[in-house]
């Protein structure tokens, strides 16, 4: 028996280039270029290695605008054999339960036995979605991942978790949703040609909310919480002071010390 | 409003989930019962602790010597070790049969593993780490959470569903000192138990528990980046110098060179040390969010451009196996040392 793999892969702004706009003094995120969630690269890694272990099939699925599936062409460059966008104005206004109930249905749909995704995103990194998938379909979970362990003779996937000041290794039946601690999968280089075919060649399938029946189940109005203010943080003020030898760094901890 | 949307009226009481494994309790658990404390304070509702596992008496005891009204425990041997399954059924369980207007749980890897499973089949809001807390009037909680790596601050809000719940960063908040005398005057009520091990979903089959080390209450901490390549030797002997306990960036930690219970930032614990000293730390936001509440930071990095220098009050810029020793010599009294820099 062979395994069909799902990867939660989610489009977010570039951390590294967003800039302050100059006009407003505030946070320019929407001219940072959209990039795939740097964890999820280590989701995708963790997939290809359960394909590794008991053959089958990697699905990437990602929800959101028509754009990304860019990230889609990424994933299946990096070895990914599909592709699944789901893409819905509907979904405008999403927290993570009907975030989490999307890709819970998309996971049924593609008949998946395991999700993977990241540990969190770098955008509004609740890690919450991973649970939420699991929960909305009562399928069981290992979060914090850092190795995985395919045992189709048992019908059961298990995992090194990371808790805190230790580790466990759990066993979940399938189908169960892994997320991955950041970090500790290496995700393996794109060779060239799938580069290619993910950019000119591979279209994905797409979805939209009804094709998954949940339109009343999505967006704004089902989304328990709400971001309200949005706030920039000032930087902490530092002195920035750089001494050229150890002496002078000797007189302010002798002060903190004090 | 959505058709989930609830009778807000109905729910009542502040609960804070008291995280232990094998009778150790999550410090973040007393931060929040600290914390909680304020907010009943202002909405006049009951303290109520939860815990779930086997052999509760201490733990509950102290839940209430550290400000809890009642303690709510589920006794049982299926909840030890943790597990997803079993604690987020039981939970939502008590949730949907007491209707408890705000929970709050600490963000530790199992805080933000069973929450979830919770809050999606109670339809309730869950904020995710939340670094601030407050309660407007109407009962209503405004949880602020950094997101985009640390740039922003949101306020999160949950109106018209139920419970409002909300993990929170550990490290963030101060506990309160426990107080005896408080727990002959506290209930502490037996739950029924709802879930059987015939129904687990996931086995436990190893778990190892290494260090637990609390390093946010620590005065001074010395930490390791990615810098050290995996000799601590210059760090630890400056931390022992400096009489402060060693901390680590994520880097440091996922490279196994120091354990996860010390991790600094985004993903570990927040810190306050009088002073902070990073060693071989580039100063990633991620990073720089859990130690930014530091009193003195210095940073020690050989290169010039390493954005912990921005976020330093005094950097030096220099090869850390050199100035880590000397600057340990000197602390210890010993004559300058020649060092590059
Ligand atoms: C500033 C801000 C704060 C927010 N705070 C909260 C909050 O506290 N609570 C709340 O419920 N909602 C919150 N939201 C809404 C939340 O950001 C969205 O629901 C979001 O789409 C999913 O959450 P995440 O990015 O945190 O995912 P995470 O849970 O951090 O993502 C973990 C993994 O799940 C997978 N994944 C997540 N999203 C997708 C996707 N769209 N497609 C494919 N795979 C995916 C990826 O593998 C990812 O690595 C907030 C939004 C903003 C802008
Ligand atoms: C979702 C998410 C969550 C994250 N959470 C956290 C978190 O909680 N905490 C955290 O720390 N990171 C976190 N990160 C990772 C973060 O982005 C950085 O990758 C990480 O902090 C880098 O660690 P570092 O500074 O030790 O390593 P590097 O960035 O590799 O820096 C090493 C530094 O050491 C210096 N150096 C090298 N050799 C020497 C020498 N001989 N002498 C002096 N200096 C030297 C180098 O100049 C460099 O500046 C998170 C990332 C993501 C995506």
């Amino acid at each position: 028996m062979t395994w069909t793999i799902a990867v939660g892969v989610k489009q977010v702004p570039d951390a590294d280039e967003v800039g302050i706009d100059p006009d407003t003094g505030r946070l320019d995120r929407a001219s940072a270029p959209a990039v795939m969630n740097g964890p999820d690269r280590h989701a995708l890694e963790a997939a290809l290695t359960i394909r590794d272990q008991v053959g089958g099939e990697v699905i990437a699925m990602t929800m959101g605008p028509p754009n990304a599936t860019s990230v889609l062409e990424e994933a299946v460059a990096m070895g990914s054999d599909d592709a699944v966008l789901i893409s819905d104005r509907a979904f405008a206004g999403s927290d993570t339960w009907p975030t989490s109930l999307t890709l819970a249905r998309a996971a049924e749909a593609l008949e998946a036995d395991v999700v993977v995704c990241g540990e969190e995103t770098t955008d509004s990194s609740t890690g919450q979605v991973p649970p939420g998938i699991a929960a909305h379909n009562g399928w069981a979970q290992l979060t914090y991942a850092e190795a995985v362990d395919a045992r189709p003779e048992e019908g059961r996937l298990a995992a090194r978790r990371d808790v805190e000041g230790g580790y466990e290794l759990v066993a979940a039946e399938l189908p169960v949703v892994v997320a991955v601690a950041f970090g500790e999968f290496d995700p393996r280089p794109a060779p060239l040609h799938r580069k290619i075919y993910g950019e000119n060649d591979f279209e994905p399938t797409v979805w939209d909310a009804e094709a998954l029946g949940i339109e009343d189940e999505v967006g704004l109005d089902v989304s328990p919480t709400s971001v309200g203010r949005m706030e920039t943080v000032d930087p902490v003020e530092r002195k920035g002071e750089v001494v050229d030898e150890v002496d002078g760094l000797l007189e302010p901890i002798a002060e903190v010390r004090a | 409003m959505s058709d989930d949307a609830v009778d807000v009226g109905e729910y009542e009481d502040v609960w804070v989930f008291v995280e232990e494994h094998g009778g150790e309790v999550m410090p973040v658990s007393w931060e929040l019962l600290a914390e909680a404390a304020k907010l009943t304070e202002t909405t006049g509702d009951d303290l109520v602790a939860l815990a779930i596992g086997e052999g509760l008496e201490t733990v509950a005891d102290e839940a209430l010597a550290r400000g809890a009204d009642r303690v709510l425990v589920a006794d049982d041997p299926v909840f030890e070790p943790y597990r997803a399954d079993p604690y987020g059924e039981q939970f939502r369980a008590m949730v949907e049969e007491r209707k408890p207007s705000i929970v709050l749980i600490g963000g530790t890897h199992t805080g933000r593993d069973f929450a979830g499973r919770v809050a999606v089949p109670a339809h309730a809001g869950l904020t995710a780490d939340v670094t601030e807390l407050d309660v407007d009037d109407e009962g209503i909680l405004q949880a602020r959470r950094p997101a985009f790596g640390g740039d922003v601050l949101a306020t999160i809000l949950c109106e018209e569903h139920r419970p409002q719940m909300a993990t929170i960063r550990p490290g963030v908040f101060e506990a309160a000192a426990p107080d005896p005398e408080r727990v002959a005057d506290g209930d502490v009520v037996s739950v029924d138990v709802v879930v059987d091990e015939a129904d687990a979903i996931s086995e436990v089959l190893e778990r190892e528990v290494g260090d637990t080390a609390d390093i946010t209450e620590a005065e001074r901490i010395v930490a390791v980046g990615r810098g050290v390549e995996g000799d601590l030797e210059p760090a630890r002997r400056l931390a022992e110098a400096l009489d402060a306990e060693l901390a680590a960036s994520r880097a440091a930690v996922d490279e196994g060179w120091v354990d996860g219970a010390r991790q600094v930032g985004q993903t570990g614990k927040t810190v306050r040390p009088d002073l902070y000293v990073a060693v071989g730390i580039s100063g990633a936001i991620q990073h720089v969010e859990g130690m930014n509440k530091s009193g003195t930071v210095v940073a020690i990095n050989d290169d010039p451009n390493a954005p912990i220098f921005e976020h330093a009050d005094y950097g030096i810029v220099g090869d850390l196996f050199e100035v880590c020793p000397a600057l340990a010599d000197r602390l210890e009294g010993e004559p300058i040392q020649e060092v590059t820099g």
